[in-house]
């Protein structure tokens, strides 16, 4: 190998790799002791380790840095997302902490990301889009302002409901029940119409609240239930006020309230009186007819057990019931325990 | 409304409260239950045998409610369209309208002929 003898200031690799490769004999031997000695890689172990230790390239600033303090959110989020640390300008943190450690950040955070969030929706966004739909709503009428007034001029409550769901279809067949609400004493019925209505609805009148409530829940569209509630009600009003011949039949049982000039009471009473007068029975004495303003306290006799009877058995009806038979067999009063 | 969450279904309440405000409805409650309704299944925790060893789930269902009065048809339906766009995931809504209507002109006593 060519070697110029003046050239012997820096025996370094590079001097002599240019003048190697510079040199016609290249391919000539090498010299081994200079040189290092090539390692055999099989499993190319060096290649995978430069590949595990890829750097990424530059990382841009966060966008929540460079925002505004007075920008327009909105804008910023405008709809349901999942969480964004970098998008959200917040110092949050949110997890488990170790003893002495503060919750972890909100950069790589599995828990902020998958719980849902209501960044879209923040007071003044809430408020621009009110603003926004308020030209789609109307105002209540201001005279409707009592439960009486509503009741008075809107008597008829219907009552459905809707059903939103997180499903893949928005159909709901609970959706399709009506209930409608109306209350007896606004409907125009006198006392036989009444009766006889109360008897048609059965279970579905309530006495506490005066309410009577039909639901209606066969068929599978609202509007056919709707128009089949107000067919029922209609149906029921109208046959009250309809009188069959069957419903003369109608005996002492089935009346739905105690009367006292119909039953056994004012007959035993009659004959009471008799008897204490001394007097005989006429035969045909008509016992319903009969006027008992000539019985002293017959009267309230005939109050007390009416109301006991048709009012139920209560410590007032029963002691109402007490004074009217003292004062008519002329017993002293009870004494009133103070 | 019914979720599993009630952070999150004070959240959406607090939104329809909001909401519900600004358009001029009236809030008269906004309550919730204490404690969640608990739906619990008890299974077997091996494949085959082993009778005696059960593991259990439970599926938790926190609600929540709110009462709107005097709203008008056209409010009640733009505001409903509103809400229910913004129901957030793993939240259900289940709303009861009470309808005041006129007494229809059948409901009248029949003319003695």
């Amino acid at each position: 190998m060519y070697k110029p003898k003046t050239l012997n200031i820096n025996n370094n690799a590079y001097v002599r790799t240019i003048w190697r490769l510079n040199s016609t004999a290249i391919g000539a031997v090498k010299d081994t002791e200079e040189e290092e000695f090539r390692v055999l890689d099989i499993l190319k172990k060096k290649q995978r380790q430069e590949r595990k230790t890829m750097k990424r390239a530059d990382v841009q600033p966060d966008r929540a840095d460079r925002m505004a303090p007075d920008q327009n959110w909105g804008n910023v989020w405008p709809g349901p997302r999942s969480f964004h640390p970098s998008s959200v300008p917040l110092p949050i943190r949110q997890g488990y902490a170790l003893k002495g450690a503060a919750p972890p950040g909100k950069k790589a955070n599995a828990e902020l990301m998958k719980i849902p969030n209501f960044l879209h929706l923040t007071p003044p966004v809430i408020k621009s889009q009110c603003e926004a739909l308020k030209q789609f709503c109307t105002e209540w009428p201001k005279l409707l302002n009592s439960n009486e007034a509503i009741e008075k001029h809107y008597p008829v409550e219907i009552i459905t409901s809707d059903y939103c769901h997180g499903s893949p279809s928005i159909r709901n067949p609970l959706a399709r029940i009506v209930t409608l609400r109306v209350k007896l004493s606004s409907l125009e019925l006198d006392k036989h119409a009444r009766d006889k209505f109360l008897r048609l609805i059965e279970y579905r009148y309530d006495e506490e609240t005066d309410l009577v409530t039909i639901t209606a829940d066969r068929c599978p569209m609202r509007k056919q239930n709707l128009d089949y509630a107000n067919y029922l009600l209609t149906a029921c009003y109208h046959e009250s006020w309809a009188f069959e011949e069957w419903e003369r039949d109608k005996t002492e049982e089935d009346m739905e309230y105690y009367d006292w000039d119909k039953n056994a009471s004012k007959r035993s009473l009659v004959q009471w009186y008799y008897r204490f007068q001394g007097k005989d029975l006429p035969e045909d004495v008509d016992y319903v007819g009969y006027d008992i303003s000539e019985i002293p306290n017959g009267e309230q006799y005939k109050m007390a057990v009416n109301n006991l009877f048709n009012e139920g058995e209560k410590d007032e009806t029963l002691l109402e019931y007490t004074k009217a038979v003292r004062k008519l067999f002329g017993l002293p009063d009870l004494d009133v325990e103070s | 409304m019914r979720g599993i969450d009630p952070a999150v279904l004070l959240s959406y309440s607090w939104f329809c409260v909001a909401a519900a405000s600004h358009l001029g409805i009236e809030v008269t409650k906004s309550w919730a239950l204490r404690k969640a309704e608990k739906e619990r299944h008890t299974l077997l925790r091996a494949v085959h045998i082993y009778k005696k060893h059960r593991v259990q789930y439970e599926i938790r269902t926190y609600f929540r409610f709110i009462h709107l009065q005097r709203l008008t048809e056209s409010t009640c339906d733009t505001y409903l369209e509103y809400i229910e766009r913004n129901l957030p995931e793993g939240c259900a809504l289940k709303v009861t309208k009470v309808e005041c209507q006129k007494m229809s002109e059948h409901l009248t006593p029949p003319n003695k002929d």
